[in-house]
């Protein structure tokens, strides 16, 4: 087996993957009571109305014949148009998408910044007073909810100290990156905290261990043995949690986006969840679903990188 | 002066005497320029007021689309719009109406008399949107000259003149609808909204869905300022979509926006004090109460204590509506004395129908014959601050006379669905009229075949051909006679728990002057200008 038919490989296995959460999002968008019609026409339109709209929609057809319709239209690389919106899935899609992406990658990008300095002091300094300190902050990170800690930072660094715009996006790049500083903070703060608190273990496992002994006692330079022998066992550690937690970074941007008033695909999943928007619903969770499976296979890739011993055996 | 008819002259009148008294700051003169960033909870959807039921189109399409009439400032008269005079004659089967000289859209074609008959006959054709009924008395629409369009009616209709003031009748430009992209009226309905073009004050630069719509000035506008130039004053007018309460709220103290709406009436005594800001409250058509299930069997079989009148009557009397108004309104919301708002025409009342009496309420649950300690069930909006505040306010005052109350926290598609299903004992409710004529909200509420009464079940003969002979009546007195039997009927008869009328809650910087949202919602932008 080569690298690449190994990644081909695992790139095949996403699809029975975005099979089942295709049909999973498909049921469970129909199992919430009501329908985009009745979420549409608010409480006093007809019965003739609705009769009419819902058959427009295809909403009067069993859920077998729509499931059809979905997956044959699918497979023509059709998903559909927004009820809602009335504008086609994909460029609602398209339209929301990279504004998350940004988010979320500036999120990710300050958690490391934050989590991976801080783990360092964290576990050289164990158990005195800045490893204190440094747990304690992130502790009040890691349990505040994400709409509270979104709102005192808002309140604070925005309200009245007018650093940043309160909530909102930008026309330029530069106004953009400055107005998703905050959302990024405030959803990076409890994965910089979930990095600090695991890298810091993992360093002070690494430590213990008798290699580093050894290449101290070679006479290696303290830098030296951390980078090389500290750093690289103990990143395996944070390349695996970042992976994990990439489906719970965009979770957290449905929350962060609502409080910021960011228009990325969490505040959109939002809005079609309680209009009833079938199409964006499902073809929303296939983007996210390829995201994080993509996230995982980069995470897997990054771990054999890291470490040769995790991945398969890959011969010429 | 166009010739009105009796009734719209009396109102014009009382509209007249109104407007006096309410607070359009009319300050220096007003500056041209500039540019208003208005915070909004929620976008926009679909720009076409055929096609829309929503308030998030409903109150802002007036800024795109004219209509031939338009409300008067209290929402409850009419004056003249895109057309100048009506003459209804033949007994009040042919309605003439006269359009204005010069009216252009916003991209600079003339607006004809065939734009007006195509756009009412689109808005008429029972196969398109939600409202096609208003016009249902509308036998055939003609063009009778260059500027005159005559309406023949299948019998006389005192709402019409009311629906040429309502936003379904606004005027499109035939030509350019019609060579929008799609085949069917829907579709070019949808590709045209995208990028609508109207005679109204401002029109559609740019929309970024979900997040912020901008429009500029119509230069073509034909509503003449005192200035002598037409309006609107701003150049620029952009809604920005901030869904959380307390960030938009703070986005406005900040300065970032110029206005917002849907203050919570938890935050107006907080902002009325800030003296960069000024907190206005207008006066509007918005009444909150709870819908009873009045079906003798609720959907799992059981009995339906609210079936019976008396049991209904009791849970009237058992709640104190003027605490809910201090504990969910801080004092800004008013007791209801009707089904519908003092501001709607027609209403009738001075008195809660059902003052707060807790004696009265245990005598008529004794009374009922309904055995005590009974549980009702509500359906409250979840998220909602203001209903969760009155359910369990509600909720003990329930429990005063002995009647449990469950809240049933649901979202809005569920709430329509259980509503739709009659699968409900109570539901926690709002309404605002669209219409400035009170037929709409009564066609609802009062009139059974229409859905059942708020889907309440409740169906009274009486009222309902008192409905529908009132939608023929012509003479004002006997209308209004019909109105207060209607009302009075239906007091009696508590199909709903009244509970209060509010008004709209909006804020602005305070250089911001000249807005105005009349009591059915809708917000007019054409007179703001932002002071120096």
């Amino acid at each position: 087996m080569t690298r690449t038919t190994w990644v081909l490989g695992r790139l095949l296995q996403i699809i029975p993957t975005l099979l089942l959460i295709g049909i999973a999002a498909f049921l469970l968008a129909r199992a919430l009571p009501g329908n985009a019609v009745l979420a549409m026409l608010g409480d006093r339109a007809s019965d003739a109305t609705v009769d009419r709209l819902m058959h427009q929609m295809g909403l009067d057809q069993t859920i077998a014949a729509q499931f059809w319709a979905y997956i044959t239209a699918i497979a023509h690389g059709d998903f559909g148009t927004s009820t809602a919106l009335r504008l086609p899935v994909l460029r609602v899609i398209a339209d929301r998408l990279p504004v998350t992406l940004l988010l979320t990658g500036m999120a990710l990008f300050i958690a490391l910044l934050l989590g991976v300095p801080l783990a360092f002091l964290a576990a050289l300094r164990a158990n005195r007073w800045p490893d204190i300190a440094i747990r304690t902050v992130f502790q009040i990170g890691l349990s505040s909810p994400i709409f509270y800690l979104g709102l005192i930072l808002l309140t604070v660094f925005a309200g009245w100290l007018r650093w940043f715009p309160v909530g909102g996006y930008g026309d330029t790049w530069p106004q953009r990156l400055h107005a998703l500083f905050l959302p990024a903070l405030t959803l990076a703060l409890s994965l910089a905290a979930v990095i600090m608190r695991s890298l810091r273990a993992s360093i002070l496992q690494v430590l213990q261990a008798e290699f580093v002994d050894f290449a101290t006692a070679k006479g290696l330079a303290p830098r030296t043995v951390l980078g090389r022998h500290v750093l690289r066992p103990a990143a395996i550690a944070v390349v695996t949690l970042i992976g994990l937690n990439v489906g719970a970074l965009l979770g957290g941007a449905v929350i962060t986006e609502s409080v910021f008033a960011v228009p990325g695909v969490g505040r959109l999943m939002i809005d079609s969840i309680f209009a009833r928007d079938y199409p964006v619903i499902q073809g929303l969770t296939l983007v996210l679903a390829v995201l994080v499976s993509l996230a995982f296979l980069a995470t897997d890739i990054v771990q054999v990188a890291l470490d040769p011993r995790i991945g398969p055996r890959f011969g010429k | 002066m166009p010739q009105l008819t009796r009734r719209a002259t009396i109102a014009l009148a009382a509209t007249t005497a109104l407007a006096t008294t309410l607070p359009r700051p009319a300050q220096a003169a007003p500056v041209r320029g500039g540019k208003l960033i208005y915070g909004r909870y929620a976008d926009s959807l679909f720009l076409d007021g055929v096609n829309t039921e929503l308030n998030v189109d409903i109150w802002v399409l007036n800024s795109i689309y004219d209509t031939l009439l338009l409300p008067t400032q209290d929402g409850a008269g009419l004056k003249p719009g895109l057309a100048t005079k009506w003459d209804l004659s033949d007994a009040g089967k042919t309605l003439t109406l006269t359009l204005r000289d010069n009216v252009k859209f916003s991209d600079g074609t003339p607006m004809t008399a065939t734009d007006v008959k195509w756009s009412l006959d689109r808005a008429r054709d029972p196969t398109q949107g939600a409202w096609n009924s208003l016009l249902a008395s509308v036998a055939s629409i003609d063009i009778t000259g260059p500027a005159t369009v005559k309406l023949t009616l299948k019998h006389p209709d005192p709402t019409l003149l009311p629906v040429l003031a309502t936003f379904n009748t606004g005027i499109f430009p035939s030509a350019k609808f019609m060579a929008a992209a799609g085949t069917t009226l829907e579709e070019k309905a949808k590709s045209f909204a995208e990028h609508p073009i109207g005679t109204g004050p401002f029109m559609l630069t740019e929309w970024q869905r979900g997040t912020v719509m901008k429009l500029v000035r119509n230069p073509h506008h034909w509503r003449m300022a005192p200035d002598g130039k037409p309006f609107p004053y701003l150049d620029a007018l952009e809604f920005q979509v901030i869904p959380d309460d307390a960030t938009r709220l703070l986005k406005l103290k900040a300065g970032e926006l110029g206005g917002s709406e849907f203050i919570p009436y938890a935050r107006v005594s907080e902002l009325k004090a800030d003296a960069t800001l000024q907190m206005q409250l207008w006066p509007s058509t918005k009444i909150n109460y709870l819908t009873m299930n009045v079906r003798p069997k609720l959907t799992d079989g059981t009995d339906n204590p609210l079936s019976n009148v008396k049991v209904r009557q009791a849970l009237n009397h058992a709640v104190n509506k003027a605490a809910l108004i201090t504990i969910t309104t801080r004092g800004l919301g008013t007791q209801m004395t009707s089904m519908m708002s003092k501001a709607t025409p027609l209403h009738d009342g001075t008195t809660e129908p059902y003052p707060f009496d807790l004696a009265k309420a245990k005598a008529l649950l004794a009374e009922s014959g309904v055995a005590p300690g009974f549980e009702v069930s509500c359906m409250t909006l979840a998220g909602s601050a203001d209903e969760v505040s009155n359910m369990t306010a509600v909720q003990q005052m329930f429990g005063a006379i002995g009647v449990k109350l469950r809240i049933d926290q649901v979202d809005n598609a569920t709430r329509n669905a259980r509503y739709k299903a009659g699968d409900f004992m109570m539901r926690n409710a709002l309404w605002t009229d669209d219409l400035a004529d009170p037929s709409e909200i009564a066609s609802y509420i009062l009139y059974s075949p229409t859905i059942q009464s708020l889907h309440s079940g409740w169906k009274d003969d009486k009222v309902d051909a008192l409905f529908l002979a009132s939608q023929e009546e012509v003479d004002p007195a006997k209308r209004a006679a019909a109105y207060k039997q209607m009302q009075d009927i239906y007091k009696a008869a508590a199909p709903m728990l009244f509970l209060y009328e509010s008004p709209y809650p909006v804020a602005f910087g305070k250089k911001v002057q000249g807005f105005l949202q009349i009591p059915l919602g809708n917000n007019f932008f054409d007179e703001v200008y932002v002071e120096a």
